[in-house]
């Protein structure tokens, strides 16, 4: 059995674009600090930032890359309202790979920013116990209302055969 | 904080340890609007064989960021990150980032990381992340497209 079909091939280019309906929001930056245990003033006191040389309040880095603010699509059954592929493959379970962040800048309140998905490759490989196991690798790059990189988000979902052999 | 002069390939960068409770775990969810019921809803996690609530694993690189902006303190950016997924952690677990400098260049660090899951003797349990990468920039509090 292979994963890597021609229809899954096929996949390599498909793009997704969502743009924020409206600014991110200083409240964003400092909720996401307040839930993650970061107290880094950066998110909270502008103050603070304006002595660092920035405008204001910053979001936490990596904000912009784990929200799902920007996509403003509905609740589905299992609770995830972000961006996905819809890849299905019966037989087989879905897991994270990893995450590679670049950062040009810290994402400001008045941001809007657009994500921009792509699949960018699908491998197949066999794991040590012989299953077999299909990478989607995607990037998101994120854009703010002028255009402007904020940062780039390489991921990897891999699907792993639940019986190795077949 | 420390001072650019002062670093050496295979320092080390002071640990952060954080224990993630439900609650933690559910401000997170609201926080990214990422609302998966994999992350607090126990008949979901049942129905998954999982043995509790599952941390939503972009939390580490949450933690990875604050640990280094904790110890370069405000005239640092963080340009680049990755993190590879080793193994999930559960509600109520602690885990610690751990890390050290591997190289030193004349405006910019490379450091290697790690996010283990440590156990009730302060040991390590398993590793959760690993390897993971960052590049900081020094001297300047916002990044290169700023």
């Amino acid at each position: 059995m292979t994963l890597l079909t021609d229809e899954i091939r096929a996949l390599v280019g498909l793009k997704r674009i969502y743009t924020a309906p409206e600014e991110l929001g200083a409240a964003a930056g400092r909720y996401f600090g307040l839930a993650v245990g970061d107290h880094n003033p950066l998110y909270s006191d502008s103050e603070y930032a304006r002595a660092q040389g920035l405008e204001g309040v910053t979001a936490p880095l990596t904000l912009i890359c784990e929200t799902n603010q920007y996509a403003d699509l509905p609740i589905p059954p299992d609770g995830y309202a972000g961006h996905e592929w819809g890849i299905e493959l019966p037989g087989t379970r879905k897991v994270r790979g990893g995450n590679s962040y670049t950062f040009h800048r810290r994402v400001r309140p008045d941001d809007v920013i657009t994500a921009t998905w792509e699949i960018t490759d699908v491998t197949e490989k066999t794991t040590r116990s012989g299953a077999e196991m299909l990478i989607i690798a995607s990037r998101a790059t994120y854009t703010d209302q002028q255009g402007g990189l904020l940062a780039e988000n390489e991921e990897t979902i891999i699907f792993v055969a639940l019986e190795a052999g077949k | 904080m420390t001072s650019q002069v002062n670093h050496r390939a295979g320092d080390a960068v002071p640990p952060l340890e954080r224990r993630i409770g439900l609650p933690d775990m559910i401000a997170y969810a609201g926080a990214t609007w990422d609302w998966h019921r994999l992350h607090y809803d126990p008949e979901f996690v049942r129905a998954a064989k999982l043995p509790r609530p599952v941390v939503d694993g972009q939390v580490f690189g949450a933690l990875l960021v604050e640990q280094i902006q904790d110890w370069l303190g405000p005239q640092c950016f963080v340009h680049r990150l990755d993190f590879t997924f080793k193994a999930l952690v559960f509600a109520e677990e602690t885990v610690r980032c751990e890390g050290a400098v591997t190289e030193v260049g004349e405006d910019h660090l490379l450091l290697e990381h790690r996010v283990v899951v440590v156990g009730p003797d302060g040991e390590v349990d398993r590793i959760a992340v690993a390897p993971a990468h960052a590049r900081v920039l020094l001297g300047r509090a916002d990044g290169p497209g700023a």
